[in-house]
């Protein structure tokens, strides 16, 4: 399968302005990330809160302007597209965000809200909008009567639907997920994942899955990068492939056995990660591994994939 | 369907809608029901007022309230009834106008510099609340002194002392809606700046502000008076309430209802617009999103 989606050495610095009496702060994060998505996969990126799996998200559409590296969509250089021709291409990339609670505008009706991509791309559907809308809130396993609600006259679950139903009006080939199922119930979780399964096939989508759920990532996704402070630490090919990076291994140990008779240790991970406006020299996971040698605090590891399993570490399982 | 029901099913229709929920109280049915009356009032003068605002008539000077002068007459002996009624036009349009100019310059305003934001925001910002710094009498003045006394420069005046309250709260409006997630939803969806200001961004951000401007129209009509008062506002014979309550100061004691109908007048319809607004933020449910303006 070809790539639809090339991300080379994708970098993103946020710097807060210094003034005169305090010290321009600068921090990374997103750095050198580079992964291919070819079409019909699903690759999980996963990683503890602030480690950078949002902002990448943004970077791949560019609603946040990357600071280096570049992005291929279908062959094509995004960061060289003008705003217009960025606009249009939208249309083809679309997002399916954490909060659906914020997702949906409170003054508009869920018919509104699925029309609007149409509206704002300027595409007329082959039939007329209410049909298309009623099919759009059907395939997302949404009752079309409900197409006159408000969102504040719907669940979460069923607002994510419509959040779905909006990313995938327009009939888009790559879907960005960043967590999808965060703010919701257990059970509307699985819903939700059990439709986007669905849709994937049904649609022959791509999907790019954010998560910090080790386990759901496991579940979902065919690839699994695993991120921390802003850089890709492993990448694992199969959701079977062992753990290489410690990092990596913790997230692994940590989840929980669905039998609560298998016990077993989890070893808690010492210290805090550190701040990612003053990186310490060399890895960065460095203070909080077992494993970790001089050279571990002085030299970055590089993402070197001999195996065809990539993983940044000097010392890898 | 006849006619009754008709009107009843459009009041219906006027009370689910959240401007009509004002009216669901005692206080904002008296309210709102008195300042429906003034602007009746107002529009409907020429036929409502016994007399010629204008007309004098120097042997009935100072009349008291009696028949057929039934608020008495002030020191030319014209009608106080017909001046109070004829100045209910020139209080509720000055200021209504005068609102509904700094309405449209701030929201304007606000709304660009909280979606552009950097220095032009910073520029916008400082140069209105530059406006604020200023006492609005000091405004006033500025303007007559630039265009003449008039009802022009009150309206002005009036307009750029409240120019400053619309711009913030605008803007403050539009920087918290700009991270709301719907709004990156909808760019993502490849949606142009226009229709990201003008469908989601103004639509949410434009209740807290009518409220604004309505209990501002309050205010409006207590600055036009002050100013009226000092000569700055409404120029004789027009009637102004502002401007018969300081030509009525003269004769304070010989004739008070010269000054207290014009008073009461000011009193009446500044308390009104104050209830119905109060209401009227209960009503919209936006009492958290008027703080920090």
């Amino acid at each position: 399968m070809p790539n639809l989606l090339e991300v080379r050495d994708l970098s993103k610095r946020f710097s807060s302005g210094g003034g005169p009496f305090r010290k321009a702060r600068s921090m990374h994060a997103v750095n050198g990330v580079s992964f291919d998505l070819p079409e019909g996969r699903v690759i999980g990126v996963v990683g503890e809160s602030g480690c950078g799996k949002s902002t990448l998200a943004r970077l791949i559409l560019r609603l946040i302007e990357p600071s280096s590296g570049a992005v291929a969509f279908d062959g094509d250089d995004l960061l060289a597209k003008t705003p217009a021709q960025m606009r249009k291409l939208r249309a083809r990339m679309q997002m399916v965000f954490q909060d659906p609670y914020s997702a949906i505008d409170p003054r508009y009706t869920l018919t509104r809200a699925v029309a609007e991509p149409f509206e704002v791309q300027g595409v007329k559907p082959a039939r007329p909008m209410a049909e298309e809308v009623a099919e759009l809130l059907e395939m997302v396993g949404l009752n079309p009567g409900l197409a006159s609600s408000y969102p504040h006259q719907i669940s979460g679950g069923q607002k994510q639907r419509v959040g779905i139903a909006r990313a995938l009006a327009l009939r888009p080939s790559l879907l960005v997920l960043d967590e999808p199922t965060a703010s919701l119930d257990v059970s509307v979780q699985a819903q939700i994942i059990g439709l986007l399964e669905d849709l994937r096939t049904e649609l022959g989508l791509t999907y790019l899955f954010i998560s910090h759920d080790l386990s759901l990532v496991k579940y979902f996704c065919d690839e699994i990068l695993v991120m921390y402070l802003g850089r890709v630490v492993e990448a694992l090919p199969d959701t079977a492939a062992p753990a290489r990076h410690p990092y990596t291994r913790t997230l692994m140990e940590s989840t929980f056995e669905p039998d609560p008779k298998k016990r077993r240790l989890i070893a808690p991970l010492e210290g805090e990660v550190p701040s990612p406006f003053d990186l310490p020299p060399g890895c960065a996971f460095a203070d909080r591994c077992p494993q970790a040698s001089a050279l571990c605090r002085t030299e970055t590891p590089a993402l070197s994939s001999e195996t065809g399993h990539a993983v940044a570490c000097h010392h890898p399982l | 369907m006849n006619v009754s029901q008709m009107a009843i099913r459009s009041l219906d229709a006027f009370a689910r809608m959240s401007i009509g929920r004002a009216f669901a109280s005692g206080i904002g049915i008296v309210a709102g029901g008195f300042l429906i009356l003034l602007v009746l009032v107002a529009i409907f003068a020429p036929w409502i007022a016994p007399f010629d605002y204008a007309a004098q008539n120097l042997l009935n000077a100072n009349a008291s309230p009696g028949w057929p002068h039934l608020l008495g007459t002030d020191e030319f002996g014209r009608d106080v009834l017909s001046r109070v009624i004829f100045g209910a036009r020139t209080s509720l349009s000055v200021s209504a106008t005068a609102i509904a100019i700094s309405m449209a310059a701030g929201m304007t305003l606000g709304a660009a510099a909280g979606y552009f934001g950097g220095v032009f925001e910073r520029a916008v910002m400082t140069v209105v609340d530059l406006t604020w710094s200023f006492p609005d009498i000091l405004i006033a003045l500025i303007f007559v002194a630039i265009i003449g006394p008039g009802l022009t420069s009150t309206t002005f005046a009036i307009a750029i002392a409240y120019l400053a309250q619309f711009t913030r709260l605008t803007r403050a409006q539009i920087v918290r809606l700009k991270r709301e997630t719907f709004i990156e939803a909808t760019i993502n969806l490849g949606a142009k700046p226009s229709h990201i200001l003008l469908r989601h961004l103004m639509p949410n951000a434009i209740a807290p502000v009518i409220v604004v401007g309505m209990l501002a129209i309050g205010d409006g009509i207590v600055l036009e008076a002050t100013l009226g008062f000092f000569g700055l506002g409404a120029q004789p014979p027009t009637p102004s309430w502002g401007a018969m309550m300081s030509s009525g100061t003269a004769q304070l004691f010989l004739s008070p209802w010269v000054i207290i109908f014009p008073g009461v007048a000011v009193a009446v319809t500044v308390i009104a617009v104050n209830l119905f607004g109060d209401e009227l933020i209960r009503a919209l449910d936006i009492r958290d999103r008027l703080r920090g303006a």
